[in-house]
Order: structure tokens, then sequence, then C-alpha cells
């Protein structure tokens, strides 16, 4: 005759008794204060601040409303943008212009003329080099470090970086 | 200490998120017994057990920060405790050994025990420790999902939601799981009866 369904019940009930002694789970306890103790001298101070860290973050909660003040910042900047009230791009091309205006002395053409030079996009016909200074000084901003590093008599040299001295 | 002078696990993981480790020693008090079954049950070994108990709470320590308290802190330690021995058990491949030598004692007062021994029974013949043998046994031809719910069903006496939050999955998964551990337990017990 086949176990039933019940009986088959009551044999696994039955297996709660499987337990070790009540004092099993003392000892158990001070192996783990042990152990917990030597974890924390095995691990360098950086490791136990970065699992804290990395901890807190996961118990970071991010408010609900921030989601729709989040939402609410977008929509205002996007509305003042696409309706033309405010354009970055024009007012900083017209600030350009204003400076360029203000900066136009001897000198700075001399500069733009160089550059211009440099670039390789000036007519050298027209380039009258009597009434230039031979001494070409390139001045060169961060952002143009890929022109040429060596002029002789304004003329560009070499297009290629050299990094051999 | 008398149970309803402890309290409640919310304000015990609070305390320890706080750094008051006497906290956790209370919730290791309070559930390690429960953890210490589900794991022998699942892997039928004291040693494999005891190492795993140990890491389970050394892990939900690690991790109480992280706790946010969506579940109860039962079924969060629940959950660890399953997780660690499934992947326990499947990097291990099958060992099984019998350490716990005896069957608590208290077995032989419990009303379920009388029944089952009782003169009209099918199983009277079958003395402790031979009963608690084929168990194990039996136990240990099923896969360690199965095992894990018929531990948690059968000898832990939890409700089916309970499982299948502590395990992630449906509870028609948990019924349908239970249902064929059940046959292959009985097929298995069967199959011992005739030899």
């Amino acid at each position: 005759m086949m176990l039933d369904e019940r009986q088959l019940q009551t044999l696994l009930r039955l297996k709660r008794y499987e337990q070790p002694p009540p004092e099993y789970f003392e000892r158990a306890l001070t192996e783990f204060h042990r152990r917990q103790r030597q974890e924390l001298l095995r691990r360098s101070a950086f490791q136990i601040w970065f699992e804290r860290f990395v901890s807190s973050l996961w118990s970071f909660r991010v408010p609900s409303y921030a989601y729709g003040v989040a939402f609410s910042i977008f929509l205002v900047a996007a509305t003042i943008v696409g309706s033309g009230v405010w354009a970055p791009t024009r007012t900083t091309i017209d600030a350009g212009r204003g400076l360029s205006g203000i900066t136009a002395t001897p000198s700075a053409i001399e500069v733009s003329t160089n550059r211009l030079a440099l670039s390789g996009r000036l007519d050298w016909s027209k380039f009258d080099r009597a009434a230039v200074s031979h001494r070409v000084v390139p001045v060169l901003d961060p952002s143009q470090t890929a022109l040429p590093r060596y002029v002789l008599d304004g003329r560009p040299v070499s297009y290629e970086a050299s990094f051999s001295f | 200490m008398d149970d309803k002078a402890l309290p409640d696990d919310e304000t015990l993981v609070r305390l320890t998120q706080r750094g008051d480790t006497r906290a956790f020693d209370v919730l290791w008090q309070k559930y390690s017994p429960r953890i210490y079954s589900l794991i022998y049950n699942m892997t039928s070994n004291h040693e494999d057990a005891n190492d795993l108990l140990l890491e389970v709470f050394a892990k939900a320590y690690r991790s109480i920060n992280g706790f946010r308290g969506k579940s109860s802190f039962y079924t969060w330690i629940h959950a660890i405790a399953v997780n660690m021995t499934i992947n326990f058990v499947k990097k291990r491949g099958r060992r099984f050994q019998m350490s716990l030598d005896d069957m608590d004692a208290n077995v032989q007062n419990d009303k379920e025990f009388i029944d089952l021994t009782a003169t009209n029974n099918p199983v009277r013949e079958v003395d402790l420790s031979e009963l608690q043998g084929r168990l194990n046994e039996a136990m240990m031809k099923l896969s360690v999902e199965h095992r894990a719910v018929v531990t948690m069903f059968d000898i832990q006496g939890m409700a089916h939601a309970e499982i299948s939050k502590i395990l992630g999955i449906p509870e028609a998964t948990v019924r349908s799981r239970l249902f064929y551990a059940h046959r292959q337990l009985q097929n298995y017990l069967e199959e011992f009866r005739k030899k």
C-alpha cells in the first residue's frame, strides 16, 4: 500500500525534530562574532569605508516629488529655449563680434593675419611682405595645438606635429 | 528573555543599521534555528549547514543597510539562506551525509508521530532512525529547488504565498513544484518499502 499525501506530509513534518542541541546555537553565535572580528581585521579601512558607502547608496531614497520637480524644470527650460526668448548660441556670436570690434587694433590684425597664414587660407599673392614684420610669433590657444609647430618666415614648414627633438 | 519583551524585527533591524550589534544578536537568536533547519534539510549535512548558517548571517549583517523593509526580515533572511544554499549545493554536487545522529527525543511525544506508528499504519514497523534515513534519502533524490519548497512548506509550515515571496516565483509554480516533489517522494518511499 502506497503512502498517501497526508501520511507523507506527516512524515515530513517529523523532520522538524532534526535539530542540533540547544547549546549549539550559542556556540555558533560566538563563532559568528569571532569571524566578524577576523573579517574586520583582515579588511583595510578603505574597503570598510567603500562597503559602507555603497551600502548607503543603496539605502538612499529619492523623494517621490523630485521626479516631478526635475521634469518641470526640464519643461520650463525647453519652453524658454524653444520659444526663442533666450538663444544662447546667438548671444555668444554677438558677443564675439562685439569683442572683435573692440580689439581690432594693429597688433590684433597682425595676430589674425598670422593665424590665417598658419591655417593656409591666406592669399600669398596679395601679401605685402615689406609691410609685415619678419618676426612671426604664432599665438596658439590650447585648442589650436593641431597647427604646425615650426614656422619660418611666416610659412609653415611642417603640418605634422613633431615629438622628437 | 521572554519573547514578549523582545522588540519587533523592524526595531531590531533599525537598531542594527545604527550600529547596535546586540540587536543583531537578538535577530540571530530568533531566526538561527529556523535558518539552520532550512539549510540542513536542503543539504542533509551538519557541517555544511553550520558553515552556511554563519555565512548567511554574515551576509545579512553586511547587507543590512540595504534592507529597505519592503518585505519582512523573516522573508529577507530566508531568501538569502535559500539562494546561498541553492548556489552551494549546485557547486558542491551530490554529497549526501547524515551527520545529526539523533532525532530530538521530543518527537516521541508528538501526536503525529504516535499516529504514524499506530498499529493500523503502514509505516509502523519502521523505527525512528530508519524513518529518518529513508526521509533524508528520499529528499536528496529531489532537485535542490524542489527540496527548498518541500522544506519550507512541509517541514517549516510556511504558506504558499510566503514561499513564493522568498523564492521570487509565482504561487502556482510553488504548488506545482510541491505536487511534483510529493509524487517523487511517494514513489521513492514506496520502492524502498517493497525492498
